[in-house]
């Protein structure tokens, strides 16, 4: 274990809305722990013993089903009043992707990075998602999931998306991430084209296992392999920024 | 002053951005940035603004485009939206990943490059010319002496990847 400490928020079965709003105070902490000026940090500082960068990592799983888009998939408004006739919520979120559900039985991750700190490009964050989400599958016994190129960004069982990738970059700082089916109820998945990804299908480890792995099996061997790849150490904390 | 051409009584053309002036007293105090109007200004958030007429053209420098990776949708906001420095004034994605844009100057916003609804690889691809992102006026030009010129954007990107 080695590099800077990053902080897990393990916020349990909560809503998607207290999950975002969790998201929201981390961001504003690595905000300001960049300092009043966003400069460069000058080479005389570099070497030297670090500084809080406030980087969190908030982990959740969302209590009730909610439906998300990003950028661009929003629902028309037959579909939104379809999907809300079944149960769900709907939410829209800034970041990339098109529309996915999110609920019971899911991780949700959302990494709050300093990608300028870090001298980390957005894509390669984006593939270091992929990365840290492939290493969890290896040590869960699924050496044959794989990640696709961009339009099909995520982590993949075949034909089938095992964990959904939708990220925000603002300022150089991240947020939102990604969505791992662990025992997810996937037929909420049968209203959407999940991703806009017409064709592909949805799998959990659950179902490429054959028996039930709950969110909670799942976030150990998640925080050992979110430490392998971004570098750090992770330390458990109640507050962001604290 | 070899920029300083043709006397067309009693006018003076520069030769570079054929711009007509009345005066050379105009010229003599731009002698060391000739066309200064035209060269590009770079915010530290990677966009950049070159501006002619009044009007300034704003896009993401080659730096940012690499970085980002291949846009596949750029979000951008409606002629009219008014914008002060530093505002968010859209996003572009890429690789599943919103990136926000920020307004290097306050202004109205003239035009956006409809191109890219199409073709949001014209930002990777031209990110200088054909993948330029939004026109809006200027509505405060010592602002723009607040940005990097192209030398100091350079330093500034070396700074950083070091």
């Amino acid at each position: 274990m080695s590099g800077r400490a990053v902080r897990v928020l393990r916020l349990g079965a909560v809503p998607y809305a207290e999950a975002l709003r969790v998201q929201e105070r981390c961001v504003a902490a690595a905000r300001a722990a960049r300092g009043p000026a966003a400069l460069p940090v000058p080479a005389a500082a570099r070497g030297g013993p670090e500084e809080p960068a406030a980087e969190s990592v908030v982990l959740s799983e969302p209590a009730q089903p909610v439906y998300t888009w990003g950028l661009r998939g929003a629902p028309g408004a037959a579909e939104a009043a379809a999907l809300r006739a079944r149960g769900a919520a709907l939410v829209a979120a800034r970041r990339g992707g098109h529309i996915t559900f999110h609920g019971p039985g899911q991780l949700l991750a959302f990494p709050v990075l300093d990608l300028r700190r870090r001298r980390l490009p957005l894509r390669a964050y984006v593939a270091g998602l992929e990365a840290l989400v492939l290493r969890l599958c290896r040590r869960l016994g699924l050496g044959t999931a794989r990640a696709l190129p961009p339009p099909y960004t995520g982590v993949w069982m075949g034909d089938s998306k095992l964990c959904a990738i939708g990220v925000h970059c603002g300022n150089h700082i991240t947020s939102h991430g990604l969505a791992l089916n662990c025992c997810t109820d996937l037929s909420w998945f049968e209203h959407i084209v999940p991703c806009g990804l017409e064709g592909k299908g949805v799998t959990s480890l659950s179902r490429e296992l054959g028996q039930h792995v709950a969110v909670s099996h799942v976030l150990q061997p998640f925080l050992d392999s979110f430490q392998e790849v971004f570098e750090c150490t992770l330390v458990s904390s109640e507050e962001p920024g604290v | 002053m070899p920029w300083l051409q043709q006397r067309l009584n009693p006018l003076l053309v520069c030769c570079k951005c054929v711009t007509v002036f009345k005066q050379a007293t105009c010229h003599f105090f731009l002698k060391r940035q000739v066309c200064f109007l035209l060269a590009r200004k770079f915010t530290d958030k990677h966009e950049w603004i070159s501006v002619e007429n009044g009007i300034g053209t704003v896009g993401i420098s080659n730096f940012a485009q690499e970085a980002l990776g291949d846009v596949v949708y750029c979000s951008l906001p409606e002629v009219g939206t008014k914008l002060s420095k530093h505002d968010e004034f859209g996003a572009l994605e890429s690789v599943k990943a919103a990136s926000e844009l920020y307004s290097p100057l306050s202004g109205e916003v003239t035009e956006i490059n409809a191109a890219l609804a199409d073709n949001p690889g014209l930002v990777n691809k031209s990110c200088y010319q054909d993948g330029w992102l939004i026109k809006m006026t200027v509505a405060n030009p010592a602002e723009l002496d607040e940005l990097m010129t192209e030398d100091a954007y350079e330093k500034y990107i070396k700074s950083i990847e070091d």
